[in-house]
This record gives C-alpha cells, sequence and structure tokens, in this order.
C-alpha cells in the first residue's frame, strides 16, 4: 500500500467511490457554495425521499425545517470560509414532510488552488436512537415520579453502603435533601452503636453469611438529619444490576404506631389502676380515718403545749398528706367525665387564688390575676382541681417564697390560662416524664398532679403544655375551647 | 347553734374500730350515750332489741352492706331516728340516693372529730317530729 492511497489504488479509486456510493445508506450530497445541490447520492435517495433528479440543481435549504434555517446559513458560511463541520446533530425534513434526526459532517471541498469550490454533505440519520433515548428519559421520569410518589422512604445503596438514590419520602422522613446524602455512607441515617457497625453487616452478608434483614425485613431505631431518631420498620431487597450489588431499602415510619400502642398500655395500666384503687379506697382511706380520729382523741387528751401535742399534730399532717394522695390516686383512676356547663373561667381563677391564698403553702406567695377569658362550657370542679394543682406546684417550685402570674386570655377560638412562676424550673432530662404518671420531682409528691390536669384538660377538648422560658422559671399553658354554638 | 341535750342516744356503724373508738370517745366525753355497731347485721340487731338512737353516724360501706338498702331498713325501722351518712369516696348519685332516702347529710371521711359534736347536735335538731 503506498503512502498517497492507503486503501486502494487511484486506479481503483473511482469504482471503489462508486460503490460505496451505491451501496452506503448515509447520505452523501454535493452542493455549490450558494447551497445547490449539485451531487445526490443513492443514500441520500433512500433517505430523504427524493431522487438524484429531483434535487440537482434545486436549492438544498428546501431540507432544512424553518427552525434550523439560521444553523444552516451559518454552517454554510462556515464552508465558503473553508471551516468543516463536524459530526454536527440536526434535524432535516424528508420528502412529505417527516422529520428525520440526523448527525452532519460537511466539508469544503478545494480545487488544484486550494480554493473552496463546493461542500460535500455526509448526513446519518439518528431518529431511533433519539427515539430510544428520549423513551428512555420518559420512563426514567416515570418510575422517578412513582417512586417519588411513595408514601414510605425509598433508598438505594451499593455494595459499599453508598447511597445512590433517596426519594421524596426519605427526604421528608429523614430531613435530609437527596443531594446532600447521595454519595454519602447510609450510615448517617442510622444512631449509635448501628451506624458504626454496618459496614461489617454488608462485609459479612456478602462474604456468604445468611441475611439479618435482606429479604427479612425488621424493626429498626433510624436518625433523622436533627439527630432525632425514630422506629421503623425497615425492609432491604438486594438487586444486580450490570454485575453490581444493589440494597434497596425501604423505610416505614412506626413513630404513629408505637406511640398507639404506649397510649393502648397506658390505658391498659390505667384501667388496672382503676380496678386496685376501688379497694384501695376503701382499706386504707378508711384505715387512715380511723387512725387520724384516734390520733385526734388522743391528743385532745395530752397536756397544752406537751412535746406530744407537737408529735401528734406532725402524725395528723403525714395522714393528711397520705390521705390526699390516695384522693389524687383515686381522681386519676376514676377521672369523671366532666359535666359541661357555662362558666365564668375568670371567677374560676378569682375564687381559687382566693382559696390558695388561704393555704399555709402560699403565705408568702404573691399571685397576680391579670385578663379577661370569654365563657366556656367546663366542669368548674374539675377545672378547679387542675388550677389548684398548677398553683401549688409553682408554690413549691419557688419554695413557698415569691409571685406566680396568672393570666387569662382568649386567642382564636380557645380561653387560655398560662400560670407562670419564677421558680426552680424542671431539669431538661426529665421534662418529657412530667406527664408520667407517678413521675415525681418533689421530695413529697403523688406525681399525679400533672398526669391527671392533662387528662382533665383532654377530657374538656383543650391542651395542657409546660414551657420552660430560657430565662428561668416555669409556665404552664391551658387552652381549653371555647364554644361558639348556643347550649341547648 | 348548739343546743345542749345531755345523754343523747347516738349510734356509730362503721367497720373500722379506731373510727368507731375515736367517734364514741369524743362523743362519751361530752355526755353521749353511744352504741356501737361494726356491720349492717349487727346495727339492724341493736335497733330490733329496742335501741331508738337520737342520731345514727352510718358508713356507707361496710363488710355486709355495700349499698343503700341498710338506710333503706334503718328508715323503715326507725324513722325517727335522723342518719348522717359517712363515706370515703362518695359519688354524687349516691349521695343523691342517700338523700332521697331520707338521710339527714352525707359527709366526707375523714370526719374530724371537732366537727363531731355540732354534726350530731345538727342531725338531732333536724330529727323528724
Amino acid at each position: 500500500m503506498s503512502a498517497a492511497s492507503p486503501f486502494c489504488t487511484r486506479d481503483e479509486s473511482h469504482s471503489i467511490l462508486a460503490a460505496i456510493l451505491e451501496k452506503s445508506d448515509d447520505a452523501v450530497i454535493r452542493a455549490d457554495l450558494e447551497g445547490a445541490v449539485i451531487g445526490w447520492s443513492p443514500g441520500a435517495e433512500r433517505l430523504y425521499g427524493y431522487t438524484a433528479e429531483e434535487l440537482i440543481g434545486s436549492p438544498l435549504g428546501q431540507l432544512v425545517p424553518d427552525d434550523r434555517w439560521d444553523e444552516f446559513v451559518r454552517m454554510l458560511e462556515d464552508i465558503r470560509a473553508g471551516v468543516p463541520v463536524n459530526y454536527r446533530e440536526t434535524i432535516r425534513r424528508a420528502k412529505g414532510g417527516r422529520l428525520l434526526h440526523v448527525v452532519l459532517s460537511i466539508l469544503p471541498v478545494t480545487d488544484a488552488r486550494k480554493r473552496v469550490v463546493s461542500a460535500l454533505s455526509i448526513a446519518r440519520e439518528v431518529t431511533a436512537l433519539k427515539e430510544a433515548e428520549a423513551g428512555y428519559r420518559a420512563s426514567d421520569a416515570r418510575w422517578r415520579a412513582i417512586i417519588d410518589s411513595a408514601v414510605d422512604a425509598i433508598i438505594v445503596i451499593d455494595a459499599k453502603g453508598i447511597i445512590e438514590s433517596f426519594n421524596a419520602a426519605a427526604e421528608r422522613l429523614f430531613g435530609y435533601r437527596a443531594e446532600d446524602v447521595v454519595g454519602q455512607s447510609v450510615n448517617l441515617l442510622m444512631p449509635p452503636p448501628y451506624c458504626d457497625e454496618h459496614d461489617q453487616y454488608i462485609a459479612r452478608y456478602l462474604a456468604g453469611e445468611p441475611a439479618r434483614i435482606i429479604g427479612i425485613g425488621r424493626e429498626v431505631t433510624a436518625r433523622r438529619r436533627n439527630g432525632e431518631t425514630f422506629p421503623a420498620r425497615l425492609a432491604v431487597g438486594e438487586a444486580s444490576v450490570d454485575g453490581h450489588i444493589r440494597f434497596t431499602g425501604i423505610v416505614h415510619d412506626l413513630t404513629e404506631r408505637v406511640q398507639m400502642e404506649t397510649h393502648l398500655r397506658e390505658q391498659t395500666a390505667l384501667a388496672k389502676l382503676g380496678e386496685v384503687s376501688a379497694v384501695v379506697a376503701h382499706e386504707v382511706r378508711n384505715a387512715l380515718a380511723g387512725v387520724r380520729g384516734a390520733v385526734q382523741v388522743i391528743s385532745s387528751r395530752l397536756p397544752e403545749g406537751s412535746r406530744e401535742t407537737k408529735a401528734a399534730g406532725e402524725v395528723l399532717s403525714r395522714l393528711d398528706a397520705l390521705t390526699t394522695m390516695v384522693k389524687d390516686m383515686l381522681l386519676f383512676a376514676h377521672l369523671p367525665e366532666p359535666k359541661l356547663e357555662p362558666m365564668d373561667v375568670g371567677q374560676l381563677v378569682a375564687s381559687t387564688t382566693t382559696f390558695a391564698r388561704n393555704d399555709p403553702l402560699f403565705r408568702d406567695i404573691t399571685i397576680d390575676v391579670s385578663g379577661v377569658a370569654p365563657a366556656i362550657l367546663g366542669d368548674a370542679n374539675l377545672l378547679r382541681t387542675v388550677l389548684l394543682n398548677l398553683l401549688t406546684n409553682s408554690a413549691q417550685a419557688m419554695d413557698g417564697v415569691g409571685r406566680i402570674n396568672v393570666s387569662v386570655d382568649a386567642p382564636g377560638d380557645t380561653c387560655q390560662i398560662v400560670v407562670t412562676d419564677r421558680g426552680s424550673g424542671v431539669p431538661s432530662d426529665v421534662r418529657d416524664r412530667l406527664f408520667t404518671p407517678f413521675f415525681s420531682t418533689k421530695v413529697r409528691g403523688s406525681g399525679l398532679g400533672l398526669a391527671t390536669g392533662k387528662r382533665i384538660v383532654e377530657a374538656h377538648g383543650g391542651t395542657l403544655r409546660i414551657e420552660f422560658p430560657d430565662d428561668g422559671g416555669t409556665r404552664v399553658v391551658v387552652q381549653l375551647p371555647v364554644q361558639t354554638s348556643s347550649v341547648g | 347553734m348548739v343546743e345542749k341535750s345531755p345523754k343523747l342516744r347516738v349510734l356509730i356503724v362503721d367497720d373500722e374500730s379506731l373510727i368507731r373508738w375515736s367517734m364514741a370517745e369524743t362523743l362519751a366525753h361530752a355526755g353521749y350515750d353511744v352504741s356501737e355497731a361494726g356491720n349492717a347485721k349487727e346495727t339492724l340487731g341493736c335497733l330490733s332489741a329496742g335501741l331508738v338512737p337520737d342520731v345514727i353516724l352510718l358508713d356507707y360501706r361496710l363488710p355486709d352492706s355495700t349499698d343503700l338498702k341498710l338506710l333503706e331498713t334503718i328508715r323503715r325501722v326507725a324513722p325517727k331516728s335522723p342518719v348522717v351518712m359517712m363515706t370515703a369516696y362518695g359519688t354524687p348519685a349516691m349521695q343523691a340516693g342517700a338523700l332521697e332516702l331520707g338521710a339527714h347529710r352525707v359527709v366526707s371521711k375523714p370526719v374530724e372529730m371537732r366537727d363531731l359534736l355540732p354534726l350530731v347536735q345538727e342531725a338531732y335538731n333536724a330529727r323528724p317530729q
């Protein structure tokens, strides 16, 4: 083979070129520098549907759709300047108007003096490829939409635990954006110790150990972006894509179910407590009453001012505390259905604070009352118990000295009672247990005051919450619904 | 108004002996004639033996009586004796029922010993004539 013609000899070149032009499906076209067709291959005939007779001498521009006209003019200018066009994707119009996706290369043809005299265009149709690509994109978008509309979080990881895909539900559940976690280890969605062990789980599984979660699913603890953990059911599937292992995790949030289970357990415990309390009521309270009466009689016969009289007084106050505790327990266990009657919250606050002021516990406490409240439908006796409990808590938190503020207000459709004190507050580690029955931060306390208060307020359709202002103290907010309909 | 009436007969009905003892001590100390019963059977025994109390202090819940039947019977066999019901955990329904059957009053336990004499005196003053 000579250097001048590596593929064929000069003598052979004519017949070989003719054979290529005849058999190639590429459309080979020659045009002059004004864009008129001067050569039209059989491949061009097959692609565009025009015969050489139809096209030769006609402007090439008739193959160009309107929206590609500017591009076509620029390509002509490039060719006149001797600049080739390489593998340009564009659209051409075949006979009958059908649009074709083509890849074009155009070469300037020069004469012996290197002047550009014409253009040689070679076009290959890629319509089928483009359609397949568009189809793939549409199908991908469809799957994406389905995965993103899933209620459960769907997370795909590779064999190293690196997140490859994170759907919209996962974004909502974990609080991360997909772009923040894709490429990161899935460990960041787990609390310790799981996050430190997860790599080993995958490694052990890939090494052939039996699956503990793949294809089985189990309850796990997951971690949100803000560090909060939550119970979830995790199902993991395994897939091999292009020879690479992928794991697909579907995470179902169990928070609500666990809350419901907890609630049910509490209700069951309450029912049991109710049964027990009926017995306690008679046995304990009656015995206490007997002891109390006897101590009163005995102490009345002791010499005035004796040491024994003082001790008897102590015994009586202990007995009273026990009686109160039993009473609290009874109220908590057998909470009566509130008897809703129109009532004045302002008056309730006034009478309760007056009552409290007469208690020795409040001797050095000032109770400020402010605001006005609308009439509500409520059970004044039960709500008085709630308010008295809150005042007692505040007074005890301030060691019996200071100021309690009680304000009433009517934000929205609610009647709001806010009790604020400047007491010791509550340590942050026990705040979430304040409403747990029998949990108390006091040396002496039944641990039922807040639990009962919350139940009473909730039985009224209201809410009771506790806030801890940054500057100290405690703020209890009771919201009760204001009935707008008339009372019948 | 406490009207002094010496030697009033008071029947104390309670299954808790310390309650009976302290009430009896308090009342006897003030000059009352006190009888005691620890259950429904003893109560009806006292009444059928001819005791006509001026006031009956009656516990609602006794080992052999946990409803208002005993009160009903007492009202029948001793209609002139005012009854003060004592209860450790009275429901409003029970309270209303007792008053309807003619109880003079329903009071909560524990009864303060210093309130006992006025309570008995008040019941006696309101007795059916």
